[in-house]
């Protein structure tokens, strides 16, 4: 009877001990938004989605939208605040220490580059058709091209472009070389920076591969295509002083895309207008979907529109852009006079009838009561604000050209004199077409007479033609020449150390490895650890 | 199974009577206890009872009735006889041998050498509060527990011996009836807390596990103190019915104080007039300058800003003059009805309630209503066999506003930011549109249309069965459910959203949280000195959750609040998370001649959330006890009992996300139509808690013969393991990896005071007072590296504390020309101070001495009582009241500080001369979001939390009337407050995990409340 009821209760203490025994219970839990790496790399679904992730985050960065196009231009000397408003007044006045790190970012830069790389090297083999599977990759290898470039013309000197001014005349770091993908914590490892012309090697030899990987893909313009990695060659090759290659990839991407330049007042003036011309010089163009596709986190906030052409109305062209244009330039556009040729009022908003062109007087829709936007007429004799970035498809966001055809006219032009070495008639003509199909007149005759002067002329044209598309710091940084105000004084010298980034404290601290640009006194070259 | 009618023939039964040691008086009502077979019974009218079938044995029985020392007797049952055991109860404080829960088996306070606290019912009976967390407030030495918003319904933040994680929840874990309570997929529409769900009528107990030996019992989801939650159950005896209704008011009090127009006027006037270069040195022309100035922001206001008064006299236009605090907060009205019946016989005992509550609370239309019933049964199968249900069930609905936060369709916020000169109606009667922020936040029309609808359901059951096969062993199963399902609604109609035409937003969220146990309990005394107890078992613990969300826009109008009306759907989302959590624990105690105590408890925990290396943990403790006063040698006449404790032990805190260890690609939009992973997040096999250590040593006194008894503790509790992310090389693609690295340390001293003061035939006062005293400092950090090291509130700096302050000195006004002056770190005046440099270390968000102190008075029948509750030695920034209402920058209210305000040379103030805008001043920081010393606010306070009053009719009455008894109260919370903080609520918190608690921004304020009402027992 005793034992019975000691062998009772010892079966019962089993049943209660093995009824837990749950190990297994444990594992079997599973997230229902995120999975694992095997199953993203070793699914097609999953490769799909990797590769949506590359363009959706180039599309949601603010650093590759928003900062992207319109930093460079309020860093030099395209754009300047609305009285009142504040975003991006930091870029324009840039005391201190700040550099060129403000115009990109380290973290987006590299994430991108991971998912990159995570298509390139990761995918498991058989997954897709080797013929989607190279698609993919060439698409991966260009972005990843695109990304590093942006990020190294922030930290370092363009190939032999040291100025004799500068800190340390032998300076030629670049950035760290990432080409393999983070998939456990042992793969974040430490890593100095490479040379610059190192990284220029990786990311031309990245975009030969694509250009074989993407042969004879050139459509959609909403993806990577083989014209999109002619033109990123050109413009790298033109970064890179390499004037013959240049001038070459830039041909290959006017004749493989098949694109015209748009050549009529009202197509140039609907062309950034994704509701009427809907971007038909882009190469490569970011889809959005408004509703849903937010930059930054919110369109409304931090949107392009939001910063040039409502909400914060904050960045406004400069006198210097704005005068550039001949009086009938198609991109200018133009006040509405009656007969007797004075300026139409508009009798409901009282503001003056504008019409055509990428421009249009300060938008006077009153935010708030006691917030109305005013004060354009302080940064630009017109008043005028630029609808380049105008949101006209809805809550402040249409789809973002990230490569214009009308950019590789430019690119030929001054790559093919600069091959020359003079002002060679292909470089004209390549400038005069451009010009042609916008009604801006003739190239002067004062621009032919030296390269200097044609360069000039070029840059001018980029200024009309690329205003807040991002290149104007990066365009006077590239050939050398000092950033100034909108009024020509000196913002800052092309010697001056703010002319390369700084990687900052949060970024040094983590990587020993990794060396500070000279002069940022916080973080001296010296204690750069083993490179 | 076997035996049963053998144990009948075994058994005696146990009778008596229960009368007042003073007056000789029966005591009907109080509750008979046989603690080893946790059966019980409870008097009768004339204060007798009988215990049927207890098997022959000896036992220790325990009487226990409110405001009397629970009595405690060792009472043998011979087969076949009645023994009868007659009980004279002393009036007294709580005793040693009063029951207390401290985790899978009831205990009583002698035997605990940990540290608990306790809060019955009779402290809570008239105290009329929507909430169990409430409750806790004061009442619970050491227990912080602050409102994160006064809204009926709305949660708190309950904090138990300081803040010990930077990056995991710090909330405790919460058990109702042996269910634990999951606080997880609550609304998104308003402030709210899973324990509405209990009614604070049912609850017969809280019991606070606060120090790690006591709490190791529940191993990694303890470290943040356990709360337990007991509610009333059934006794054998007659069946007694209690009704009781309540109605009452709810209101705010204060208010801030803003200037009137006229003095905006006069201010915007004086900035204008000096900004345009006159000095009020020179009075005549700056009189002239002021009027022209002054007359040109009137004009401008009426014509462009604001408009017109629309009740302004014909011809002349005149500013509005509207105190928008008055539209917002607005008396509510509370009624509440509760009927419980409680009873039973040998074999059955039942409690069933069911409630009813209706309170309003003050901002805008918020409302919280709740329907709950429960009905706790037991039922003996057979000797050896007994069961139980307890199930509650909760609807509570809330009519919810935005809260905490600058955002501009918040009443609290709009209350700040809507100027005087705006108003809420044109003279047609439609909504103003030319408010602060138009139409759309026209504070009228978000009252008038937008709704914000909560309606909760909520299922908190469990089902227990007890298998006791001889006197000394039982075997206990329980499955408990905690099923939650809310559905937020938030309209806005095409009146406020004329663009989308009116949208509505539907969440639909269910949680399901499954508790299922099994555990094998024994007790045993051998040679009558060594007892030996204790237990082991296994449980399963499981949640799931999951949400679905849709939104359609485009309404016709007002009158139709559902989907079908939308013209266009615009977001269907939906997904989903649990985890699981698996266990085996234990306790064995052993006591010698109930002198010497110890007692030893260990659980060993696997959490899904973990790594696969360390999914695994194990949580001892070990406590022990010395009961000094039942030494022989220990002869001091006024102290009944003295004992001694000590407890260390470990616990853990998995509150983390339930995929942290887990290498994870997320969805991060989508592109043409593609959903977009991504990876987001590097696994980490190793990750696992984080561990609390902590040693805690006590001594518990009950002296003149129990008139006065109190408890203290001193803990240190070292937080060990944090999560906290470790920064990786920003090129791999990830910004850091979660780790568990990180210290905090938490210390403190705790101490209870009970006393009956006065005691006569009729006449009784007693005092109820506590205070604990804590202090905080981060130990430990990646790398060694302060985090944030120069953020104004949320710096992590090793040797610092959790919410520690920092910023520059405030030097006052310059004399001269009324600029701000601040010091830079050398002590020299700055105008532009740096917060990297110049800040210095000004106080911390920590409560540091928190406590609650009580009177109870007794006069024949009338009863009153007043508790206080206080907290001291926290700072904060009350950041939407400083940034937008001490410069008109925004054209918001300006606080009656501005009238103090600097207005000529030679002027010695604190406030600024006028300005148009915070940085009008010439080369100076912008005063409106340079902070200083000047920024932050002491908000200690001490609040006259509760006062009621209750008369009980006399027996003779009721006894005519045959009815029990009947009592009329009245009661009242929140009623005074004394504090130095001048806006509306010294309680800051953000929301229940907020660990700086240094920073408020228009939190909805603690609300006063009066209600009245009368019960009736049967």
């Amino acid at each position: 009877m005793k034992l019975f009821k000691i062998t009772k209760y010892l079966l019962i203490a089993v049943v209660l001990v093995s009824l837990a025994a749950c190990n297994d219970i444990l594992e079997n839990v599973e997230p229902a938004t995120s999975v694992s790496g095997e199953v993203v790399l070793s699914t097609e679904g999953g490769v799909n989605a990797l590769r949506a992730s590359i363009y959706s985050q180039l599309r949601a960065s603010f650093d590759y939208t928003t900062e992207y196009f319109i930093g460079p231009s309020a860093f030099a000397d395209e754009t300047r605040a609305r009285p009142g408003a504040t975003r991006f007044q930091g870029l324009n006045t840039a005391i201190g220490t700040s550099g060129t790190a403000h115009l990109t970012s380290f973290g987006s830069t590299y994430g991108i580059v991971n998912d990159a790389n995570l298509i390139i090297n990761a995918i498991q083999e058989g997954v897709l058709p080797q013929a989607t599977l190279d698609q993919y990759r060439g698409e991966a290898l260009a972005i990843r091209a695109y990304a590093m470039h942006h990020l190294v013309r922030a930290y370092g000197y363009e190939p032999g472009m040291i100025p004799s001014g500068a800190i340390d005349p032998n300076w030629d770091l670049g950035i760290i070389i990432r080409n393999t993908p983070t998939i456990d914590v042992a793969d974040a490892d430490e890593r100095a920076r490479s040379t610059v012309s190192q990284v220029y090697d990786q990311i031309l030899s990245d975009l030969g591969e694509a250009k074989t990987l993407l042969s004879g893909i050139t459509t959609p313009n909403t993806r990577v295509t083989e014209p999109f990695v002619d033109g990123l060659t050109a413009r790298v090759n033109l970064y890179a002083g390499n004037w013959g290659p240049a001038a070459a990839a830039a041909q290959d991407a006017i004749t493989n895309s098949g694109l015209g330049l748009v050549s009529t007042a009202d197509g140039v003036a609907g062309m950034f207008f994704e509701d009427q011309g809907g971007h038909p010089e882009a190469i490569f163009k970011l889809d959005v979907n408004p509703d849903t596709e937010p930059i930054g986190g919110s369109n409304v906030n931090s949107g392009l529109a939001a910063y040039t052409s409502s909400q914060w109305v904050s960045q406004i062209p400069t006198n210097l852009v704005i005068d550039l244009y001949e009086e009938d330039d198609f991109r200018l556009g133009s006040f509405v006079t009656d007969v007797d040729g004075n300026v139409i009022t508009d009798a409901e908003s009282g503001l003056r009838e504008y019409e055509g062109g990428w421009y249009q007087p300060c938008q006077n829709d009153q935010q708030s009561p006691i917030a109305p936007v005013g004060g354009c007429d302080q940064v630009n004799d017109e008043g005028l604000s630029t609808n380049k970035w105008n949101g006209g498809n809805g809550n402040l966001s249409d789809d973002i050209p990230i490569m214009r055809v009308a950019e590789m006219y430019l690119i030929r032009a001054e790559a093919l004199a600069k091959d020359a070495g003079s002002v060679t008639q292909p470089a004209q003509d390549a400038l005069q077409e451009l010009k042609d199909a916008r009604n801006a007149g003739t190239i002067p005759a004062g621009a032919l007479t030296s390269l200097e002067s044609f360069e000039t002329e070029v840059l001018n044209e980029r200024v009309r033609e690329l205003v807040v598309e991002g290149h104007r710091f990066w365009d006077l940084k590239r050939t050398g020449r000092d950033i100034r105000n909108p009024d020509g004084s000196i913002k800052m010298f092309y010697d001056s150390y703010r002319i390369l980034g700084s990687f900052g404290a949060g970024l040094l601290n983590v990587n020993p490895r990794l060396c500070e640009n000279p002069g940022y006194a916080e973080f001296p070259v010296e204690n750069c650890g083993p490179q | 199974m076997f035996g049963t009618s053998l144990a009948i023939a075994q058994s005696g039964s146990l009778t008596g009577q229960v009368t007042d040691s003073e007056s000789g008086e029966t005591v009907p009502g109080a509750n008979i206890l046989i603690t080893e077979l946790e059966r019980g019974a409870v008097t009768d009218v004339d204060g007798n009872y009988e215990i049927a079938n207890v098997p022959a044995g000896t036992y220790n029985l325990t009487a226990s009735f409110v405001g009397y020392r629970t009595y405690r007797e060792s009472v043998s049952i011979q087969a076949g006889q009645e023994t009868v055991v007659n009980i004279e109860l002393r009036v007294g404080a709580v005793g040693l041998d009063e029951v207390v829960v401290s985790g899978y088996a009831p205990t009583t306070k002698r035997e605990l050498a940990g540290s608990i606290s306790s809060v019955s019912s009779k402290d809570i009976q008239d105290v009329p509060l929507q909430n169990t967390e409430s409750l806790l407030q004061g009442r619970a030495a050491g227990v912080r527990v602050t409102t994160t918003s006064g809204n009926p319904g709305g949660a708190f933040r309950v904090n138990i011996r300081g803040t010990g994680s930077i990056n995991a929840a710090s909330e405790p874990l919460y058990i109702v009836d042996g269910v634990q309570i999951s606080f997880s997929n609550q609304s998104g529409q308003t402030s709210t807390s899973p324990l509405n769900a209990i009614n604070p009528s049912d609850i017969e107990s809280i019991e606070v596990l606060k120090d790690a030996s006591s709490a190791a019992i529940y191993g990694s989801q303890a470290s943040a103190g356990v709360v337990i939650i007991t509610t009333k159950r059934g006794q054998e005896g007659r069946t007694r019915i209690t009704a009781r209704a309540e109605r009452g008011v709810r209101s705010l009090d204060p208010r801030v104080d803003y200037i009137n127009g006229s003095q905006y006027l006069d201010y915007l006037g004086e900035a204008s007039a000096i900004n345009a270069g006159f000095s009020p040195a020179n009075q005549e022309t700056f009189q002239d300058a002021f009027n022209t100035q002054r007359d040109a922001y009137e004009n401008f206001f009426i014509n462009s800003v604001f408009g017109a008064d629309p009740n302004s006299p014909e011809g002349s236009p005149q500013l509005a003059e509207t105190n928008w605090q008055d539209i917002i907060y607005t008396d509510g009205v509370s009624s509440k009805y509760n009927i419980s019946a409680s009873g039973g016989d040998d074999q059955t005992a039942f409690y069933v309630s069911g409630g009813y509550e209706d309170t309003e609370g003050t901002a805008f239309d918020t409302d919280f209503t709740a329907l709950r019933v429960r009905s706790n049964l037991d039922h003996k199968i057979s000797d050896q066999v007994s069961g139980s249900l307890n199930l509650n069930l909760s609807r509570t609905t809330q009519f919810g506003v935005c809260q905490d936060g600058n955002f501009i369709n918040c009443p609290v916020s709009q209350a700040m930011f809507e100027p005087i000169f705006s108003f809420p109606y044109l003279a047609d009667g439609s909504y103003n549109p030319n408010t602060r922020f138009g139409l759309g936040n026209n504070p009228v029309a978000v009252r008038d249309e937008v709704d914000r609808n909560v309606a909760v359901f909520q299922i908190v059951s469990n089902a227990n069965l007890t298998y006791r096969p001889t006197n000394w062993l039982s075997f206990s199963g329980l499955v408990g459910i905690d099923y939650r399902n809310t559905q937020d609604e938030r309209f806005d109609s095409p009146i406020v959203r004329p663009a989308q035409g009116g949208f509505l937003n539907f969440a639909n969220r269910n949680l399901n949280n499954i508790t299922m146990n099994l555990t094998a309990n024994g007790r045993k005394t051998f040679d009558n000195v060594h007892n030996v107890s204790g237990f082991i078992g296994t449980e399963y613990r499981r949640r799931y959750s999951e949400n679905q969300f849709v939104t359609g826009e485009g309404f016709p109008g007002t009158f139709f609040k559902v989907l079908s009306a939308s013209s266009t759907p615009t977001t269907a989302a939906g997904t989903n998370t649990e985890w699981r959590l698996g266990s085996y624990f234990g306790n064995a105690k052993y006591n010698y001649d109930e002198k010497y105590y110890l007692s030893v408890t260990a659980r060993y925990d696997g959490h899904s959330r973990f790594g696969a290396n360390t999914r695994w943990g194990f949580f001892p403790s070990i406590q022990g006890a010395w009961l000094m006063s039942e030494e022989d040698f220990f002869n001091v006449d006024f102290i009944s009992e003295l004992k001694l404790r000590a407890g260390y032990g470990t616990t853990g805190n998995s509150s983390i996300g339930d995929f942290s260890a887990r290498g994870l690609y997320s969805t991060v939009g989508s592109y043409l139509g593609a959903t977009a992973l991504t990876p987001t997040q590097l696994a980490n096999v190793n990750l696992s808690w984080e561990e609390a250590v902590e040693v805690n040593v006590g001594v518990d006194f009950e002296a003149l013969d129990g008139r006065l008894s109190g408890s203290i503790d001193v803990y240190q509790k070292d937080n060990n393991e944090l999560l906290l992310a470790r920064p990786l090389p920003g090129d791999s693609g990830f910004g850091a990896i979660t780790e568990n690295i990180g210290s905090v340390r938490n210390e403190g001293i705790e101490f209870e005071i009970n006393s009956v003061n006065l005691n006569t035939s009729d006449f009784l006062w007693s005092t109820r007072f506590n205070i604990a005293f804590t202090s905080n400092e981060i130990l430990e950090l990646p790398d060694g590296e302060d985090i944030d090291p120069n953020s104004t509130t949320q710096s992590l700096r090793i040797g610092e504390a959790i919410g520690a302050i920092q910023v520059p000195k405030w030097a006052g006004v310059n004399p001269a020309d009324g600029r701000p002056m601040w010091y830079d770190i050398d002590g020299n005046i700055t105008y532009n101070p740096e917060q990297s440099v110049d800040a210095v270390d000004y106080n911390n968000g920590i409560e540091n001495t928190v406590g609650g102190f009580g009177n109870t008075l007794s006069y024949k029948g009338i009863t009153l009582d007043a508790f206080l509750q206080f907290s001291f030695g926290q700072w904060a920034l009350a950041s939407s009241d400083y940034y937008f209402t001490r410069t008109p920058d925004f054209r918001m209210n300006l606080e009656e500080q501005v009238l103090e305000r600097w207005k000529q040379p030679g002027d010695i103030t604190w406030v600024p001369r006028a300005v148009e805008s915070g940085n009008d001043f010439t080369e100076t920081a912008n005063f409106r979001t340079q902070l200083g010393t000047n920024s932050f606010n002491n908000a200690s306070y001490i609040r006259l939390k509760n006062v009621s009053l209750s008369y009980s009719l006399p027996g003779a009455v009721t006894d005519r009337l045959g009815i029990g008894n009947i009592r009329v109260f009245a009661t009242g919370i929140n009623l005074l407050t004394w504090t130095a903080w001048p806006w509306y609520d010294p309680e800051i918190a953000f929301s229940p995990t907020d660990i700086f608690t240094n920073v408020s921004a228009a939190s909805y304020p603690t609300e006063r409340q009066v209600n009245a009402g009368i019960e009736i027992q049967f």
